[in-house]
């Protein structure tokens, strides 16, 4: 039986990758990859070169990077649940469930495919981080990753596990999962309790500046709880710190005990991960059976459903009708929800909470929100996905409707890009009231309130044209851009930091030739007066940017006529 | 209604659709028949404009499907085999969506007629994916026929359906050539293409095989004389050696 898991594993491997082989005959695709590798080699060249300078403290490496382990394991236990995690295909369904398979063979089937991901991923962070011509070699940093991601994906595997168990079957649950919930809950604890304690020190500490900002965080660490929870992330993360071949020798065996140790753990949910997968599976062939991939966020059955964003009149421009359609599932599906509720839980601390300086809930809440808007800025393109991304499945429908191509691309990505925009102000804006009493703050109120007015202007422009990028990606590229939900999990973070910096670096082509008329308009009428210099200057800017929508909205439009829907369904 | 001339369509290698021509008039149900692979469905969906054929012309109702296809497309409806729904939308979303895509005025009036038409009133405020697949199907439907199309392109239309929605559907399709629609489906079940068409057209690996009512088919194959659809269609596309 096994033999037929591993041939089955081996030949989806195979056809996929000739699949991906075949497709580079196609020209676009070609330049594409082209285009890629040279970029990698790029950072790779300027990587070797640019190692001069002194490398990072290994104590700090090693520090840093638990921290990073920290956050990944949090996001397992406390993040929205993934059943995606357990799932199967439904041809994995149809034929294994009823297949003579034991429950751990199951398990070991699907430990065999995430490894198809950790060790692509792996590749990606040796390449990104690893290859450094001092210290050790790359196969021994490679091996370092792979325990670390091989690790994490086991973690992420069993905390769901544990917490379908726990949702499924509540206090039977608990008491099959006893273990495990002590050990997290001890561990909530004391994170929680040393991060209360430290905290004044911390904000200080912020204050004074980064070798102070140090100090404390080292000291945070030392506290006996933070470090005993610390340990085994500093033991996983300390192979990766190692400057050479005897000290990386000597700290690789605990990492691949700790991974022996969640191998166990995993095998020994059994009973629970067929039931969880059988669950999670046939949740995922309903959504496929509707035909959509967007992510186990369906509403639970029976629940009262949201009410659409507008409503919608029978007649006028019929695109709008698209938009209507994106922004009423976003609205009903929980993440929306989530975010809603966390906006306005932290909006309501800020309320309440004392607003004078120092008044710590308010500076908590205005810390994250300020955190949470870096990162939904930085990785918001990849996650809000209402969009072509999403609805290429539907490929055959949307090209059935009497609508233009530059209509449908027009609106799916406005869709995108006002959700994006609405989380991105709503953060910004909970960060402000947070901050609003605040006078110990390098920046003045009245700066702050400009730079808010600033994103109210800026933001929904620059938005459309990310999200304009990352569908003409799917219109141009739907054999290598994932259809809904983007690649999720701990293992997967290496494609998403690949294709998060290539949006990026995309969004910053396409800023060039603005920015580029905005110096050119600012200069030419700095004698005029620097205020009007500047309200010109953006103004050239932003009419620039509006033509360059305008034409890759059309030009998208056309690839979306051409796109044959057979290629958007892989 | 629907005029196709010299269609042809190439996936790659493949030559799905060999140069089709054939005309599905006002008021008639035509029938395209064919075994797997023959190239229905692409024939449907090049119709449709899903897929750009690789050679020849599709006019709907006098519009030329490459040039203009938003008024081409506004005359038609393509309800496809497998229901492709929003799993977002609820059932009485789902029509208010399409009403306006396709600027139905009289949407309003003409939803819950639709929804009681095809049994799913009670369904109205129910996402997808907690219909049966009978009802998706259904839905799917009521979707195609809310504009009141003009030309109505139907692959294997009565796939999930229950005995009473197969005997609606029958009715459906009949009523909706008399009251002046073109219609087009694609079937295995050759009964109900004998039931209700009043042409066929049968593909053979992308080509015409014969086409025309049952009199014209066996006038051109005298050996066909007196023998019922489904010998008919298995001596035209080669197989009359097959076994009950």
């Amino acid at each position: 039986m096994t033999a037929a898991l591993v041939y089955l594993t081996r030949r989806t491997v195979v056809n996929r990758l000739r699949r991906q082989v075949a497709r580079v005959r196609s020209p676009r695709y070609a330049l594409a990859l082209l285009l890629g590798c040279g970029w990698v080699a790029a950072v790779l060249w300027e990587r070797a070169r640019n190692v001069s300078g002194p490398p990072p403290s290994p104590t700090w490496l090693e520090f840093g990077g638990a921290l990073g382990v920290l956050l990944l394991v949090a996001w397992a236990w406390l993040g929205s649940p993934d059943a995606r995690v357990l799932a199967f295909s439904p041809a994995e369904v149809t034929f294994l469930f009823p297949a003579p398979i034991t429950r751990r063979g199951l398990i070991h089937y699907k430990l065999l495919r995430t490894q198809l991901v950790v060790l692509v991923n792996v590749g990606i962070w040796t390449a990104l981080v690893g290859l450094q011509p001092a210290g050790i070699s790359p196969w021994l940093r490679a091996a370092s990753f792979w325990a670390l991601i091989t690790t994490l994906t086991l973690h992420r595997l069993g905390a769901a596990l544990v917490r379908t168990s726990l949702a499924e079957h509540g206090r039977f649950g608990l008491r099959h999962r006893v273990v495990s919930v002590v050990l997290v809950t001890a561990a909530l604890g004391a994170l929680g309790s040393g991060l209360w304690a430290a905290w004044p020190d911390l904000v200080a500490a912020a204050h004074a500046g980064g070798p102070a900002l140090r100090g404390a965080l080292a000291r945070m660490a030392a506290q006996p709880g933070i470090a005993a929870v610390l340990w085994p992330l500093r033991v996983l993360a300390r192979p990766l710190a190692a400057g050479s071949e005897a000290e990386w020798r000597a700290t690789i065996l605990p990492p691949i005990g700790l991974l022996a140790l969640h191998y166990l753990w995993v095998l020994r949910s059994d009973s629970a991960f067929e039931e969880a997968a059988a669950e999670a599976s046939l949740a995922r062939a309903r959504r496929q059976a509707a035909r959509s991939a967007h992510g186990p966020t369906l509403p639970r059955r029976g629940r009262a459903l949201s009410p659409p964003l507008f409503p919608l009149a029978p007649t006028g421009w019929p695109a709008i009708a698209l938009l209507w359609k994106n922004l009423a599932a976003v609205m009903r599906r929980r993440r929306a929800r989530n975010i809603a509720i966390g906006l306005v839980i932290g909006g309501g601390i800020v309320a309440i909470a004392p607003s004078r300086p120092g008044g710590t809930l308010a500076e908590i809440t205005g810390a994250l929100g300020l955190t949470w808007l870096g990162f939904v800025v930085l990785l918001g393109p990849q996650w809000v996905r209402n969009d072509l991304r999403g609805d290429l499945i539907y490929a055959d429908l949307l090209r059935s409707y009497p609508v233009r191509g530059w209509a449908v691309v027009a609106m799916e990505a406005t869709a995108s890009a006002i959700t994006l925009t609405l989380i991105e102000l709503g953060l910004a804006i909970l960060a402000y009231l947070a901050f609003l009493n605040d006078a110990t703050l390098e920046i003045s109120r009245l700066d702050r309130t400009l730079l808010l007015g600033a994103a109210l202007v800026v933001l929904p422009p620059l938005n459309f044209m990310m999200m304009l990028l990352q569908n003409g990606a799917a219109v141009l590229f739907p054999g290598w851009v994932r259809m809904g939900a983007p690649p999720a999990g701990i293992e997967a973070l290496g494609q998403q930091l690949l294709s998060t910096t290539a949006s990026w670096l995309l969004l910053g082509a396409a800023l060039a030739v603005p920015a580029g008329l905005a110096a050119v308009t600012f200069f030419g009428l700095e004698g005029a007066g620097e205020t009007w210099a500047a309200i010109c200057a953006a103004g050239a800017a932003l009419l620039m940017l509006a033509a360059e929508t305008f034409a890759l909205v059309r030009w998208l439009g056309g690839a979306f006529e051409r796109l044959e829907p057979g290629a958007a369904r892989g | 209604m629907i005029q196709v001339e010299s269609l042809s369509k190439l996936y790659g290698d493949l030559q799905a659709v060999q140069s089709l021509s054939f005309e599905v008039r006002s008021g008639e149900v035509v029938g395209l028949v064919g075994p797997n692979g023959a190239g229905k469905t692409t024939t449907l969906r090049s119709i449709a404009g899903i897929v750009r054929p690789t050679e020849g012309t599709i006019r709907v109702a006098g519009h030329d499907l490459a040039r203009d296809p938003v008024s081409a497309k506004r005359e038609l409806a393509f309800i496809p085999d497998e229901p492709q729904l929003f799993e977002y939308l609820t059932v009485e979303e789902h029509l208010r969506f399409v009403g306006r895509l396709y600027g139905v005025a009289q949407a309003p009036d003409r939803i819950p007629a639709l929804l009681a038409e095809l049994e799913l009133t009670e369904k109205g405020a129910v996402l997808p994916g907690e219909l049966s697949r009978g009802m998706r199907q259904k839905l799917a439907i009521a979707c195609g026929l809310l504009h009141e199309p003009r030309a109505l392109l139907l692959d294997e239309p009565l796939t999930g359906l229950d005995p009473v929605g197969i005997r609606k559907m029958r009715t459906t399709i009949v009523r909706r050539a008399q009251e002046g629609s073109a219609v087009l489906l694609s079937s295995h079940l050759l009964h109900l293409v004998e039931e209700v068409c009043t042409r066929v057209l049968v593909l053979v690996a992308g080509r015409m095989a014969a086409f025309g009512t049952m009199a014209d088919i066996v006038a051109g194959r005298p050996d066909l004389a007196g023998r019922p659809l489904e010998e008919v269609f298995l001596r035209l596309i080669g197989r009359d050696g097959v076994q009950a």
